[in-house]
């Protein structure tokens, strides 16, 4: 019986300790591991935005404004679609949105993303979710204009 | 790196289990097994989850699971040692507090397209908290809960989330507006009336429903939450001046107008006048801490029972009489790390409206756990409102649980499809 109660107390002492030594470590791992993790993030962001001086060309093939028909946007990094006027192309187009697509130059590839417009954007007839690559002549439909995309 | 998270998670149940091991030994002869079963469950859902969340289909970040964990095993060691009948509740409702979670990453994508419909959200926001309002039951001297059969819901903790994405929606849409177009008044640039006015009455309601109802930590909390939240959205510092005098004004009025207000602000100005009365609840919380030290009276070995609810809202008072200014201090420097964490999810989204959601529930979640610290250690007016994830509370586990998971799910940098 005075065995067991000196075992239990043994372990008690061993627990009490333990558990605040666990919060201890919990802390002490997160910051590391969360370091480290941090680091790693930001050289994979440098690897990424290493960018080429690539060119890309944006044609107008249709629009309701006629005016627009025929028009070339170039550009080599980003350009930004929609009916706002903080964009790279303005669409005076009731079906685009303020701020609809934008195509960005990632790893020498051109990615098209949609920036969460009611009307969406599409890709060769195809409504696109999130984002997706962009090949040579590949029609880009946003509202009632249509753009033909080459590099 | 990316496994070494799960060490992490199997420390947090190691401190569960631990804690756990200490109450029954206290048991000795007559020990009683109803939570283990429970807590093996939520162990093996925990660690199952964090393999889950390592595979990343729904999301890149993997070290703010863990740390809810970290809060979620110390609220039921606490609960167990302070309550030992609600730890089985406790633990069920972290079962389902991480099972919604899961569903939440799952319908991620259905959540972030519903994300947009401001005025829908907003309206929500006022029916949730009127709901309390029109069908509220009486517990525990605040009007905020509702009965729905077995359950006690309080509905100000889904609110918080509507709140934030009505927020986050509105402001993203009208940024142009509120930061460009506007007048100068004095020092202040004010963008028109009507800009503004929808922000006004939500916010307005909203607290004043919380003032009705006497939930002062929630008015509280929604007020911090909306204040932070302009400002980040359209970074104008004239908005958090006029909510600061918003806020002197609404002090002012209610401190005359209500009597538990007063109370409240006299307790804090001098709680030795009415020691054993009104104020015995900060006296006693403030004993606690004294009592505990820089090392803690040691788990199961201090009289934090001598609080009156300190399961809810003064649980961190028993924390910090057993494990002292340490464990304080680690649980203060866990919260400071996951706001640090959701704040990098929030920098990491390519839409404003993401970023706004996601930095608005670190905001809350961090917010609440400062309101309810500085209570119960007077450094601010008491006002009764959950540590998030420690404290006993359903509504509070699982609301806290669905905004991981919308947090979580926004932490996707999204891959390419196609190509």
């Amino acid at each position: 019986m005075q065995e067991t109660a000196i075992i239990i107390k043994l372990l008690g002492i061993f627990l009490q300790y333990g558990l605040l030594l666990l919060l201890l470590f919990f802390v002490w791992k997160l910051i590391k591991f969360m370091r480290k993790d941090s680091q790693e993030v930001r050289e994979d962001i440098y690897a990424v935005t290493e960018i080429s001086n690539e060119e890309a060309v944006l044609t107008v093939l249709e629009a309701s404004d006629e005016t627009l028909v025929g028009q070339r946007f170039a550009f080599s990094d980003e350009i930004r679609i929609g009916r706002g006027s903080d964009n790279d192309i303005v669409l005076n187009d009731s079906f685009a949105s303020h701020n609809h697509a934008v195509i960005v130059l990632l790893n020498n590839l051109y990615v098209i993303e949609d920036m969460g417009s009611v009307n969406k954007t599409y890709v060769n007839n195809q409504p696109i979710t999130g984002r997706q690559y962009l090949q040579t002549g590949d029609l880009i439909t946003i509202g009632s204009v249509t753009f033909q995309f080459g590099r | 790196m990316k496994t070494k998270s799960l060490l992490l998670v199997a420390v947090d149940f190691l401190i569960m289990f631990a804690g756990l091991g200490i109450i029954m030994l206290n048991q000795y002869p007559k020990i009683d097994y109803t939570p283990i079963p429970w807590a093996l469950g939520a162990a093996g859902l925990g660690i199952f989850i964090q393999l889950f969340l390592i595979k990343g289909r729904f999301n890149d970040d993997i070290w703010i699971f863990p740390m809810v964990l970290f809060f979620s095993s110390i609220g039921i060691i606490m609960l167990a040692r302070l309550k030992p009948i609600l730890c089985v509740p406790q633990l069920r409702w972290l079962i389902i507090g991480m099972l919604v979670m899961v569903a939440v990453l799952y319908f991620s994508r259905q959540l972030k397209d519903m994300m947009q419909y401001q005025y829908i959200l907003g309206v929500c926001t006022l029916i949730v908290l009127c709901l309390s309002l029109i069908f509220g039951v009486e517990i525990g001297g605040s009007k905020n809960w509702l009965v729905l059969g077995p359950f006690s819901v309080q509905p100000s903790e889904f609110g918080k989330i509507l709140l934030v994405l009505f927020l986050a929606a509105f402001l993203s849409d009208h940024k142009d507006m509120l930061k460009e177009a506007r007048k100068r008044f004095l020092f202040l640039d004010l963008p028109p009336l009507r800009f503004i006015a929808p922000l006004l009455v939500i916010w307005g309601i909203a607290i004043l429903m919380f003032v009705v109802q006497r939930d002062l930590g929630s008015a509280l909390l929604f007020f911090c939450m909306a204040v932070f939240m302009t400002y980040m959205g359209t970074g104008s510092k004239s908005y958090v001046f006029i909510a600061m005098c918003f806020i002197c004004l609404g002090a002012a009025v209610s401190y005359a107008f209500f009597s538990h207000v007063q109370v409240r602000f006299n307790i804090w100005l001098d709680p030795w006048a009415d020691a054993v009365g009104q104020a015995y609840q900060v006296v006693q919380s403030l004993f606690a801490f004294a009592a505990g030290g820089v090392w803690g009276t040691g788990f199961t070995h201090g009289h934090p029972g001598l609080i009156p609810e300190v399961h809810t809202d003064f649980i961190f008072s028993a924390i910090g009489e057993e494990f002292g200014l340490l464990g304080c201090t680690v649980i203060m420097m866990v919260y400071v790390l996951m706001f640090y964490r959701g704040i990098m999810v929030a920098m990491g989204c390519k839409k404003e409206l993401h970023t706004l959601v996601a930095a608005g529930f670190s905001i809350a979640l961090f917010t609440q756990a400062f309101i309810i610290i500085a209570g119960v250690t007077k450094f601010l007016p008491l006002t009764g409102i959950t540590l998030p994830f420690i404290s006993y509370g359903g509504s509070s586990m699982v609301s806290g649980y669905i905004m991981i998971g919308l947090l979580l799910s926004l932490s996707k940098k999204e891959r390419m499809n196609g190509a």
